[in-house]
């Protein structure tokens, strides 16, 4: 039989919650009591037991896009919402028009995009959609249903594609509000994670800019000389790189997706 | 001035918001955890974490803690209650908290707990008699043995004096060495 009083003692003294001098009588008396000293081992064990194979749950990247996305929100009504102002836009406009590089077909601009506030919009849209409910108004991985989804909502057809042969499945697409204006809000996945790309005309000068980085989201931005991309998700930036250089190949050519070898 | 802005509601400017979500967001994980251990279903520690973090960035502007201890120990303790408001909502811990002293009570230490645990899939015997305490004793261990916390620190989450968080865990630890034999036993 253990004492009693003792059990409480001898968790606050593994736990490292013992007054030192209650601990060195507790000690003197575990040395000399072999039921409580055994008491002492079993927890000991315990304890090992739990450190070793309790699981240590991390919280899920769409948790934690969801959370994000509901503070904003709760903050939203206090910064009224302001007209996108197209300030970034010109500075892209401006700097591309001064230093165009020719890279093969793809005239190669590369604009450093600072405070943008058109960067802030798309990831507040992209970090909106991962609320639940949000994602898509077309849910489906045919690009022959989606893209027409938009016909008559839309003044112009987005591009869209099914890379899931490369590991980028299409998931759906929806309409979505950004510079002053309706755009084409296309959805793609990648393991987990989401991929937002937002597509709108525009006749600005083509040219990439820089990844930009907000709150643990890269984001992509690019024009060709019809249309304004951005593209943003949580995923690292070689995969999203990749992803936009399929995207990109798959709009120029106008090709659809080619299964991996 | 100052008043009329008040009363509108909580003004965030962008900075507060971001220093909310320096100081706070960090202990997502943290959060998420004590969530799904006291919940025990992801979707409700998913609603449960984004309540809370809710309710936290609405009186963030009270918070006068510092360091990332006591910001931790202040969401917890707002995760810990909209945790319990939820299961007072759903009443599903109705089994967990049926569990009876008597039956589970002296079990002698006739086996190791951790030679049990080699010999059975360990993870899930530990993992069922956790979820099988009650939230009061689940807390407790979670908050210190997975969370790490400080006695005081855990009496600030679950707003009780420091000693009954030694005895609670002392019981808690007690019962899930208990439930691990007996759960030895019917293997």
């Amino acid at each position: 039989m253990t004492h009693p009083d003792v059990e409480a003692q001898v968790d606050a003294y593994l736990d490292g919650e013992l007054a030192a001098s209650d601990a060195v009588e507790l000690e003197a008396h575990l040395a000399g009591c072999a039921a409580c000293g055994r008491f002492r081992d079993d927890r000991l064990a315990l304890r090992k037991a739990i450190a070793a194979r309790m699981p240590r749950l991390e919280a899920p990247e769409l948790l934690r896009g969801r959370v994000r996305a509901a503070l904003r929100e709760a903050a939203a009504p206090a910064r009224a919402r302001r007209p996108a102002p197209v300030l970034a836009w010109r500075w892209l406009a401006v700097a591309a028009s001064l230093a165009v590089v020719a890279a093969g077909s793809w005239r190669l601009a590369v604009v450093r995009t600072t405070s943008s506030n058109l960067a802030d919009e798309v990831l507040a849209s992209h970090v909106r959609s991962l609320m639940p409910g949000h994602l898509s108004d077309v849910v489906s991985s045919d690009q022959h249903t989606v893209k027409p989804w938009f016909d008559g909502k839309l003044d112009f057809s987005p591009p869209v594609h099914d890379f899931s042969g490369r590991g980028y499945p299409l998931l759906g697409g929806r309409l979505d509000y950004l510079d002053g204006r309706p755009v084409a809000a296309l959805v793609y996945g990648r393991r987990r994670h989401v991929i937002n790309v937002f597509v709108w005309p525009t006749d600005g000068p083509e040219g990439i800019a820089r990844p930009v980085v907000r709150r643990g989201y890269y984001l992509l931005h690019w024009a060709t000389p019809e249309l304004a991309y951005w593209v943003t998700s949580d995923l690292g930036l070689s995969e999203l790189t990749d992803f936009a250089g399929l995207l990109r190949l798959g709009d120029s050519a106008a090709a659809a997706s080619q299964p991996s070898p | 001035m100052a008043a009329a802005r008040h009363i509108r509601g909580p003004v965030l400017e962008q900075s507060q918001l971001e220093r909310f979500e320096a100081m706070v967001l960090p202990h997502l994980s943290a959060a998420y955890r004590l969530a799904r251990y006291l919940t025990r279903n992801d979707a409700d520690a998913d609603d449960v974490v984004q309540e809370a973090y809710l309710r936290a960035l609405k009186y963030f502007g009270g918070f006068r803690g510092e360091g990332a201890s006591q910001s931790r120990a202040w969401l917890l303790a707002i995760v810990r209650n909209m945790a319990h408001t939820w299961r007072h909502r759903h009443r599903a811990d109705a089994s967990a908290t049926e569990f009876d002293e008597t039956v589970h009570s002296e079990a002698t230490t006739a086996e190791h707990p951790d030679a049990l645990l080699s010999r059975t899939d360990a993870r899930e015997a530990l993992a069922h008699a956790l979820d099988h305490l009650p939230p009061d004793f689940r807390e407790v261990i979670v908050l210190r043995e997975i969370e790490g916390l400080s006695y005081k620190e855990i009496s600030e989450v679950v707003d009780v004096p420091v000693g009954t968080i030694m005895s609670r865990l002392s019981r808690a630890r007690k019962r899930l060495q208990d439930a691990l034999i007996d759960s030895g036993k019917e293997l």
